[in-house]
């Protein structure tokens, strides 16, 4: 049973075999949790092999409140993200929900921006890397661009960059945001919900400039040129096969 | 008979062999099964002029139309179903290991 006693933000972080990177990343967060107001983070162990060993995470803090659920089996990040998401949601209300990656690429330091999007009334806030001061290698900068035009295609929403897993959700924009797409195509299927109105109203987004820190094992880890082949074709299978 | 059509037989009785060797004991009904289709495949290919027969019969130029028209037709309704059976399965397979995993969350204590 989850404690009850909600932190001001929630933080919905995935990872998959990241043993060296998961430790710092967590570190980070927990430095900059008292800051924030408090941060409680929801990591999603998804099959790691080895698993997620707990007892090198950082131990929580007043500030810092760790949920950790581990997937039997490697589903995918979309995946993970969405069983984050159903455990944020099932505590009492926080005051925005952050998405994250777990290889350190996002900064803890960008949050307070994504947050005061949501408490300022937005309904989500998306990161915006070419924004802020990232180092995005030309051949990821050409792909991004690339996804961005196909989603402009796809939802009609003209954003300056796609596939950034750095966004904040109000709780309202979070319940609707569904994600069925387990591996990499939920970065299309958000925007795609993002776009979409209900009862006559779409949720109001904004791009917030964040940095996001690129390494050489982050890169060989991330997306690649081929990933877009296998987006598209889970998208298409989702079209043809979804009742 | 010539070569190719030598070729043909060997390969469907080949394959036949094989999964006769590899799924033994396990698959006895499937293998039958198989075997039919393979040995009705190895007659038309042995005698092409009996296919080709019947397919002038129903107004089909070429015997081996005759045979890759619905074969085509069924291979293509099959890969879409088995496509489709597999992705039910796979979202299936998704809610049961994110239903274990929400149940087996916990908040980490101190240490």
């Amino acid at each position: 049973m989850l404690a009850a006693a909600p932190m001001p933000i929630a933080i919905l972080m995935p990872a998959y075999d990241e043993p060296g990177r998961l430790a710092d990343t967590l570190g980070g967060v927990r430095a900059g949790a008292a800051a924030l107001g408090g941060v409680t983070l929801f990591l999603v162990d998804d099959g790691s092999d080895p698993p997620i060993d707990p007892a090198v995470l950082p131990s929580p803090t007043p500030a810092f409140r760790l949920v950790l659920a581990r997937h039997a089996l490697n589903l995918g990040q979309g995946a993970a993200l969405e069983t984050a998401r159903q455990l944020a949601l099932r505590e009492p209300a926080f005051a925005a929900y952050v998405t994250m990656d777990a290889d350190g690429q996002h900064r803890i330091e960008d949050v307070a921006a994504l947050v005061q999007a949501i408490e300022a009334g937005a309904d989500v806030a998306l990161g915006d890397r070419f924004g802020g001061d990232s180092n995005v290698p030309a051949a990821r900068r050409a792909l991004i661009h690339a996804a961005r035009l196909f989603e402009r295609t796809l939802t009609g929403l003209r954003l300056s960059d796609a596939h950034n897993g750095f966004r904040a959700f109000s709780r309202g924009a979070l319940a609707q945001v569904q994600i069925r797409e387990n591996r990499m195509a939920h970065a299309t299927e958000i925007t795609r919900q993002l776009s979409r109105t209900r009862q006559g109203e779409r949720l109001s987004l904004v791009e917030i400039p964040v940095s996001v820190r690129y390494t050489r094992e982050t890169l060989a880890k991330g997306q690649r040129s081929l990933g877009a082949f296998a987006v598209l074709r889970d998208l298409f299978y989702r079209y043809l096969f979804e009742e | 008979m010539n070569l190719a059509a030598l070729a043909l037989l060997a390969l469907v009785f080949g394959l036949l062999f094989f999964d006769y060797a590899t799924m033994r004991g396990r698959a006895r009904r499937m293998l039958l099964v198989e075997a039919v289709v393979f040995t009705g495949g190895a007659f038309f290919i042995a005698l092409p002029d009996v296919a080709t027969r019947i397919a002038h019969a129903v107004g089909i130029g070429r015997g081996v139309d005759f045979i890759l028209y619905p074969l085509v037709i069924w291979l293509v309704r099959e890969s879409l179903v088995n496509r489709r059976r597999r992705w039910e399965a796979d979202e299936r397979l998704t809610q049961l290991v994110r239903a274990q995993a929400m149940a087996g969350a916990r908040e980490l204590g101190p240490r």
